[in-house]
């Protein structure tokens, strides 16, 4: 299916809430494989253009969607796709952790039950399974004794560790993520940072952040949006040292100026 | 405050004391055929009022506001429309129901039907129903749905094990608020039907039903003063 590099690519993209337009031809391209990092003010849409990517953001009712948006090289708004198929495709973590209230083992398991028929795997292949994606997000040594306990009363950083483990089994190709530090403290902020660089060969990240310091520890490129529109998509690197825009000349320097 | 509480209490209850006083003198007074209180019957009505709201009225108050939250968008006008609606038929005390059955159906068909006095039950209890319902169902933060949907689930899939699981206590608490309401109700009406049988109404239809329409106008004209103090 993939006949080039990029994971995403969006064309004419507008949208709207209402009469409020949230998102102005938004035209991007998300290179496979690496981490892309979001950045912009709030209220510039950079979480409802995360949100369209699987889609999520047609529950509000009032959003008229204009333009295309290609996952893989195909384009997500034809008849022909099924939702859960995308959204098995596409995963997401949430600004705050938000585990099932069920047990650690059910919340690995969970988005698997949900995709494959009744009794398609057996026990021991569900145990393998949870240990495997909890041993990808450096979760099993703690949790390999608590597998039965609510999900729900872990720490914040383990939860939002488990939720990244729960989109693994299966097997995505991009994993969106709402601001998945804002929650943590440094040192689960770090925690989840070193598991994205991990993981980051394996899968496409695609990341809303307000901590501009994290946006250029761990994305190979970055986004600037600024009410609606994208007004910047370089290399971090450059980014950061030489916007080309003023605009994204000025949202930096505010915060290292 | 503290100190005004007992003896706002005692004198509750010498004017209900009072009341049932009276009451019972009256009832010596008119009382040509002596009511039949035994106690299998009104256990009997009693359990067949809890079985047809139970069978009726919550499970349709279940599916109604299933519907109505998990399913419409916030912004569809038959979602705000109802929800304001419900909001003010709960507090509407159950009597102002009988009066408009009676007025509507009773009175137009001279006939009593038990399916009215069920109907009428279960336009009490529904009400109630959904709106604690639906409290339940909004107790449950969003986020935690969109983690079930973003992982592909269904709605119904959602709605089943990511709301009404955690929610199940609350939804049943209010089913018991439901079915509790139409108990008491029906507690008065079985205590007073007896009246009915025993002392004779000497209020003419024509000047009951102009008193009832004239309680419906007011009813009515208060409805938008209702709304306006609900926002």
């Amino acid at each position: 299916m993939e006949t080039n590099n990029y994971s995403i690519e969006t064309e004419n993209l507008n949208l709207w809430y209402g009469d409020f337009q949230a998102l102005i031809d938004v035209n991007v391209k998300v290179l496979s494989g690496q981490i892309t990092s979001l950045i912009g003010p709030s209220g510039c849409g950079k979480t409802t253009l995360l949100r369209c990517f699987n889609r999520v953001n047609e529950r509000y009712g009032n959003v008229t969607t204009k333009g295309e948006i290609q996952i893989l090289g195909k384009n997500i708004y034809d008849a022909d796709v099924s939702l859960p198929e995308l959204r098995k495709t596409v995963g997401m973590v949430f600004q705050r952790p938000n585990p099932l209230p069920i047990s650690v083992y059910e919340n690995v398991l969970f988005g698997l039950r949900i995709h494959s028929p009744m009794r398609s795997f057996t026990r021991t292949e569900a145990d393998q399974i949870v240990e495997e994606a909890l041993t990808s997000v450096f979760l099993w040594d703690d949790l390999k004794d608590k597998l039965k306990t609510r999900a729900t009363s872990l720490q914040l950083e383990q939860q939002q560790k488990l939720c990244i483990a729960r989109l693994l089994p299966l097997k995505p190709k991009i994993i969106l993520m709402d601001e998945p530090c804002s929650a943590l403290d440094a040192k689960g902020t770090l925690a989840v940072e070193e598991l994205m660089a991990v993981l980051a060969g394996s899968y496409t990240f695609l990341i809303v952040t307000h901590n501009m310091a994290q946006a250029r520890r761990v994305s190979n490129e970055c986004i600037f949006m600024f009410l609606g529109e994208l007004i910047e998509h370089r290399e971090t690197q450059a980014l950061f040292e030489t916007p080309e825009h003023p605009k994204t000349e000025d949202y930096v320097q505010m915060r290292y100026g | 405050m503290e100190k005004t509480k007992p003896i706002f209490h005692s004198i509750a209850l010498i004017v209900l004391i009072v009341i049932f006083l009276l009451f019972w003198h009256f009832s010596k007074e008119a009382d040509a055929v002596k009511p039949t209180s035994e106690t299998m019957p009104t256990l009997f009505s009693h359990l067949s009022v809890m079985l047809s709201v139970s069978l009726l009225a919550i499970p349709l108050a279940f599916g109604c506001t299933f519907y109505i939250e998990e399913w419409l968008a916030e912004t569809n006008w038959i979602r705000r429309f109802i929800e304001s609606k419900v909001a003010i038929l709960e507090a509407i005390p159950s009597l102002l129901y009988g009066l408009l059955v009676v007025l509507l159906f009773i009175f137009q068909s001279d006939n009593t039907l038990l399916v009215l006095g069920t109907l009428t039950f279960v336009l009490i209890v529904l009400p109630v129903v959904m709106q604690t319902t639906r409290r339940a169902l909004r107790s449950i933060p969003t986020p935690m749905r969109e983690a079930a949907y973003a992982l592909g689930a269904n709605r119904g899939r959602v709605l089943a094990e990511q709301v009404v699981r955690p929610a199940l206590p609350a939804i049943l608490v209010g089913a018991c608020r439901g079915m509790s309401r139409a108990l008491a109700t029906a507690a008065l009406l079985i205590g007073i039907h007896a009246w009915g049988y025993t002392t004779d109404i000497t209020v003419s239809r024509d000047t009951l039903t102009k008193f009832l329409l004239f309680l419906g106008g007011a009813l009515l004209l208060s409805v938008p003063f209702s709304l306006r103090n609900q926002r």
